[in-house]
């Protein structure tokens, strides 16, 4: 089957796309978290060594992938934005970076309520944390370089620019537990295997599926209101208005 | 030590800001269509 990709390069055809995905994607979203949060706080043991409060990781885990992979999925919507000078793409990338944003917070105030009862610091500027904490800056960044510009195109091409230098934070997040000494612990999870129990794995599964649809749920609502506010001239636009009015 | 406070926090920070995630959404769709009908009525009062 052959896909128009210029068809849903649209604003108009991306608007009604948008809004049959959003709702459903909310949907989805409730049902696996709370799916999630039954296995996590129900189904999976107390941890040996850390006890109750390592369920934080069936959250912050998952917004800790979310954090960096809204910023990969900005950063290719926002090279497409500055290749082919489409619209929808950089909208989208607009869309996203609260988001991710939203996200990399939550990984980083869960990873604090984490680190003090098992690390003894809410805390430390190791490399791990200190990298994350460098994405929620480059995502504040994204957001203010791309609304200081009257001309909403101008702010996109500065803020896609942005996006696209600070990609190379994503690999220093990835990897800074093994470059360097760091107090953050490794991966528990990877494409081998994992040394968790599975209760546990598939608890932390089931709410990084949550997060995924919760990301795409708010980023195509978003995406929705500022097509509304840059095609407002559209008469498209001006019936939709009118028929909510 | 009691490790209820550290899971509330976490998990009750979240809650909160998806809760003012999705009211911010709420208030950009509302501004947006508002952001419409003040274009129309610049366009019909020149």
């Amino acid at each position: 089957m052959k896909i128009n990709w210029y068809y849903f390069a649209s604003p108009a055809t991306f608007f009604r796309l948008a809004g049959w995905v959003a709702p459903w994607m909310f949907v989805l979203a409730a049902i696996l978290a709370a799916a999630g949060l039954y296995v996590g706080f129900v189904v999976a043991p107390t941890d040996a060594q850390q006890g109750e409060v390592y369920r934080v990781i069936f959250i912050h885990v998952p917004a800790a992938w979310m954090s960096m992979f809204i910023y990969f999925v900005m950063s290719c919507y926002c090279a497409l934005s500055l290749t082919f000078n489409t619209r929808v793409g950089a909208m989208m990338a607009r869309a996203l970076a609260p988001t991710g944003a939203m996200f990399t917070f939550v990984a980083l105030w869960t990873g604090a309520f984490w680190g003090r009862p098992t690390w003894g610091t809410y805390w430390a500027w190791d490399a791990r944390m200190t990298s994350e904490l460098v994405l929620l800056f480059l995502y504040f960044g994204f957001i203010a370089l791309g609304n200081a510009f009257e001309d909403p195109r101008r702010g996109d091409r500065a803020s896609a620019l942005l996006a696209l230098i600070g990609i190379v934070n994503l690999p220093i997040i990835y990897f800074s537990v093994k470059w360097w000494n760091t107090l953050h612990q490794g991966s528990s999870v990877s494409f081998r295997g994992t040394s968790m129990h599975v209760a546990m794995l598939w608890g932390m599964l089931l709410m990084a599926l949550a997060c995924w649809a919760y990301a795409i749920g708010a980023s195509m609502t978003r995406v929705r209101a500022i097509i509304i506010e840059r095609e407002r001239r559209t008469n498209w636009v001006r019936a939709l208005a009118g028929a909510r009015a | 030590m009691n490790h209820a406070f550290f899971i509330w926090m976490s998990y009750g920070a979240t809650a909160v800001a998806v809760l003012v995630e999705v009211a911010s959404l709420l208030v950009r769709r509302s501004r947006a269509f508002t952001l419409v009908e003040e274009e129309k009525d610049l366009e019909a009062q020149d």
